[in-house]
């Protein structure tokens, strides 16, 4: 699992986007809505008495022969976390439109724009209720590569808890940042608490939806007996085109809502289908949706 | 409706594997997805508008069960009853005589009929047959053998009822005749519609099946059943009888016309069931059409009765006129006397010219050529004496019909001498020797004649003809070869005989012989004269018939129509007229109680009822339903995939 020279070198040049930025704890690259000490020029003020003179710009002091004080930005660095939904429901879709192996192209994506632009990755797996295993946290654009070969080690299996898995990862003492939840959302248990609990911790939540496209249009027909790869639950089932029919209206209902419930409280919420190429998506609808730049 | 084949009816018991097949085949494939969880919303999403669902689920079944169902139902064969012949043809016989006319049905008992034929044509199964046949007087096959609704239809509204008796037993041959020509080893059925005015008895049997429907309802009829004028001294007495066969005695305002003015009316009673005779004296004589017709007395509101054609009845007193018979004789008393003595003669004598001289050959004048009919005569008689021209001296034969005695040579004829060896007579057999008895007539001599080839001998002796006749040149020709003087003929009964058979030929009577009891549809013989060109026939309403007369007259048989006929004789130079009637006087005909029963041959047959006449199957019916529901499965099962 490579990117290619080009997509690399475009993923590189882009940065994730924070609404608002977290305390870093060592200075990164990311513009603090502190003004610190870096080198970066933010602004002009005017002298108080009790300022620190060494911060007068003493240039302008001698043309103008009025004291301003030289504001500097301060720089720090982003949390990251991409969390993957990998329960069995997730491995599903053949070849290019397995939702599995297109939401790890877009974690590896996401991450190594995060790695490159100096943030602090975390990469954590949700499987069963829990956090099966994490990538990070680490820095810096060198370790895109043991990113790459944690993603590929990735497996599937297991069932579904986002609620509990969420919850999980974020009574965990970490600081917050940006968080993308990448999942199918098949989670009967629910995801809302867990969302709402990272958000309440400060995270700023992207869910990216991935759904297979023959999820979207289920090809079946005829007097079928349904089993739920994840759960093995059986549903019985006679299909016919209007209960296709109902079938997408009530899977389009469904993402409606979503999409909805999380504008609300200001989660971004994407819906994916693996039949779109997925740099197109990193590269385009990301971009759009302001979550790199 | 019933079932021919009602144990065709187990196999329903089909529908059990069916709905079996349909348990067996919910056995569902199966098929992983990556969650159930989606369509488990959707399933109860569902549960909402089941029982809609569960229905569209099974219409399939629903269909195949109503496919078996139609197929199992064709095979039982249901059938329903109809007013018809299901299997095989049907030759109806539909009354069209004068009592189907009657009213006691609305419209009438004709319309009822053939609304009866129609529900039979329309009751007509597949490939059976009808044959139309319409019992007037003249019966009539409408159409023969035909299965084609349209067709039929359109025939029998072709039909109409006659104003006369119905010739029962022609309408019998050509019904016996229709039903044996159907194919196959089976004689049609024949139906027989008709209020019942069949003949009691003499009807010959008909092969197959006969069914009677009868129509009618009420015997409520007056009929004049008789009208005649009798010479009564100077005047004419008038006859009517009056029939009520009703079963309630009836008062009537009796009206006689003369020549279209009132001339009498009376309140006359009848006994039910039951005739009453009267007579009306003291006419006036003369050439008159009397008409009688019968009304309801006073106000009395409505028809007089359900038939209204024999309501009214003509009478035609006429007298013929007389022939003109010319008699050019230097004196001949037995001749006079016949001549005079025969009735519906009126005998002339020509004098002879006062300025020729006795006993020349000629001495008559023919009358100048004059127009009009009092100067032309019927017949010529020449006693021996041939007339001569008015201009000239030379003897001419007058143009007519001629009857030549003791004749001179003539164009006609060559003379050649006379003979007296007459014992042996020989009389030949012919019309105009009819009634001859010629042993005790004796005949001193005769002349000789050489037969011309125009004529027939009638009387002759050793081949030498005494008594010829014949036709030549438009005209008739007699000739007796003898004077009469010269035999004892005219002492002998034969002599008036002879005499009334030859003029009777040469100037034969101009006449229509209808008898005062003409009933529609009967032929009537018409003797014109010789010299009639044409016959023109105007009927009551109005038609023209034209005729061409031959020498034994006319027949005319379009007396559909009740009333008075005039019938002109055209001739080249003036026409004449004389009117004839036609009433309906037939008591069968009149009698309008509707009969129960029928006889044909010796087979008393009693009315069908309907519901008995047959049933038809409809199992066509329901494969072609069975065959449409296949197809609408087909296309369901199609349009759910």
């Amino acid at each position: 699992m490579l990117f290619d020279e080009v997509t690399l070198r475009k993923i590189n040049q882009l940065t994730l986007v924070a609404k608002r930025v977290r305390a870093g704890m060592i200075k990164g690259e990311r513009r603090s809505t502190k003004r610190g000490t870096s080198i970066e020029f933010a602004d002009y003020r005017n002298y108080t008495p009790g300022d620190d003179l060494r911060r007068l710009d003493w240039n302008v002091v001698a043309r103008l022969d009025r004291p301003f004080i030289k504001l500097l930005e301060e720089e720090e660095d982003l949390a990251v976390h991409i969390l993957v939904d990998l329960s069995r429901s997730m491995d599903w879709g053949e070849g290019n439109t397995n939702k599995l192996r297109y939401a790890l192209y877009l974690a590896a994506a996401l991450g190594s724009v995060a790695l490159s632009s100096g943030d602090k990755l975390t990469v954590s797996t949700l499987q069963s209720g829990t956090i099966s295993s994490q990538f990070g946290p680490s820095r810096g654009a060198q370790n895109q590569f043991h990113l790459l070969a944690f993603l590929e080690g990735l497996v599937a299996y297991g069932e579904t808890n986002l609620n509990q898995s969420i919850k999980i990862y974020s009574l965990e003492a970490r600081r917050p940042g940006l968080a993308f939840i990448l999942s199918d959302l098949f989670s009967p248990a629910g995801y809302q608490e867990g969302a709402n609990l990272l958000q309440s911790k400060g995270y700023e939540v992207s869910i990216l939806h991935i759904l297979a496209p023959d999820e979207v249009d289920p090809p079946l027909a005829g007097d079928l007996r349904l089993v739920d790869v994840e759960t093995g639950r059986a549903e019985e089932i006679s299909l016919d085109g209007g209960l296709r029919e109902l079938y997408r209206q009530s899977l389009k209902a469904w993402q409606e809502k979503l999409h909805t419930e999380f504008r609300k409280r200001e989660i971004r919420y994407m819906k994916l289908s693996t039949d779109t190429a997925w740099d197109k998506v990193v590269l385009y609808e990301m971009r759009k949706e302001s979550i790199v730049k | 409706m019933s079932f021919l084949a009602p144990f065709s009816l187990f196999l329903s018991l089909l529908a059990l594997p069916i709905l079996l097949m349909y348990m067996l085949k919910l056995r569902r494939r199966e098929v992983q997805v990556s969650s159930t969880w989606l369509w488990h919303a959707v399933l109860r999403d569902r549960q909402a508008n089941t029982p809609w669902q569960k229905l569209r689920r099974n219409i399939l079944l629903f269909l195949q069960l109503l496919i078996l169902s139609g197929l199992v139902a064709a095979l039982a064969r249901p059938a329903v009853a109809v007013p018809s012949v299901s299997s095989g043809s049907i030759v109806v016989l539909l009354d069209a005589s004068a009592s189907m006319n009657a009213t006691d049905i609305e419209p009438n008992r004709f319309e009822a009929a053939r609304s009866v034929v129609r529900t039979l044509i329309n009751g007509l199964s597949g490939n059976s047959r009808m044959t139309l046949i319409q019992a007037g007087f003249q019966p009539e096959v409408l159409i023969s053998a035909e299965n084609d609704r349209a067709e039929l239809l359109r025939a029998l509204q072709a039909a109409s009822p006659t104003n006369g008796p119905a010739d029962w037993k022609t309408a019998f041959a050509l019904a016996a005749g229709a039903s044996s020509a159907e194919k196959g080893s089976q004689p049609a059925t024949i139906v027989i519609i008709s209020d019942g005015g069949l003949p009691k008895t003499g009807l010959p049997p008909l092969p197959g099946d006969v069914n009677y429907i009868p129509v009618g309802s009420s015997a409520n009829n007056l009929a004049l059943s008789a009208l005649a004028l009798r010479p009564s001294g100077n005047n004419l007495e008038l006859f009517a009888r009056i029939a009520n066969f009703s079963d309630q005695a009836r008062q009537v305002v009796l009206s006689i016309y003369r020549n279209g003015e009132l001339l009498n009316a009376q309140t006359v009673e009848i006994p039910a069931n039951d005739q009453t005779p009267i007579s009306i004296k003291d006419l006036p004589a003369g050439d008159a059409i009397y008409k009688a017709h019968l009304e309801p007395v006073g106000t009395q509101e409505g028809s007089l009765d359900a038939l209204s054609l024999d309501d009214t009845a003509f009478a035609v007193n006429q007298s013929h006129k007389n022939r003109r018979v010319l008699i050019l004789s230097k004196g001949n008393f037995f001749l006079e006397q016949v001549l005079s003595a025969l009735p519906g003669v009126s005998a002339y004598r020509a004098l002879p010219s006062p300025d020729t001289a006795e006993g020349s050959s000629g001495g008559f004048k023919l009358p100048e050529p004059s127009s009009g009919e009092t100067s032309s005569f019927d017949l010529y008689v020449l006693d021996g004496v041939l007339p001569t021209a008015p201009d000239s001296n030379l003897p001419v034969l007058p143009e007519g019909n001629l009857l030549l005695i003791n004749p001179p040579p003539t164009s006609l004829f060559n003379v050649t001498g006379t003979f007296t060896d007459t014992q042996e007579i020989q009389v030949a057999d012919h019309l105009l020797t009819q009634y001859l008895d010629w042993r005790e007539v004796h005949i001193a001599k005769a002349h000789y004649v050489q037969l011309p080839p125009w004529a027939e001998t009638l009387v002759s002796s050793h081949g030498n003809p005494l008594v010829f006749a014949g036709e030549t040149q438009g005209r008739r020709v007699a000739a007796l070869t003898f004077d009469l003087h010269d035999s004892d003929l005219p002492l002998q009964i034969s002599f008036p005989i002879l005499f009334a058979n030859l003029i009777d030929y040469l100037a034969p009577v101009q006449s229509v012989n209808a008898g005062e009891n003409t009933l529609p549809g009967e032929s009537i013989s018409i003797s014109p004269g010789l010299d009639v060109q044409e016959l023109a026939i105007a009927s009551p309403s109005g038609t023209v018939f034209s005729l061409h007369p031959d020498e034994n007259g006319s027949q005319f048989s379009e007396t559909g129509e009740l009333g008075v006929y005039a019938v002109n004789f055209v001739k080249a130079k003036s026409q004449s007229a004389e009117f004839f009637a036609v009433n309906l006087f037939s008591e069968s005909e009149s009698d309008i109680r509707p009969s129960e029963t029928i006889q044909v041959g010796r087979t008393m047959i009693s009315a069908s009822e309907q519901a008995k006449l047959g049933k038809r199957d409809l199992w066509p019916w329901f494969a072609l339903t069975a065959f449409s529901l296949l197809l609408l499965e087909w296309w369901v099962y199609h349009r759910r995939l």
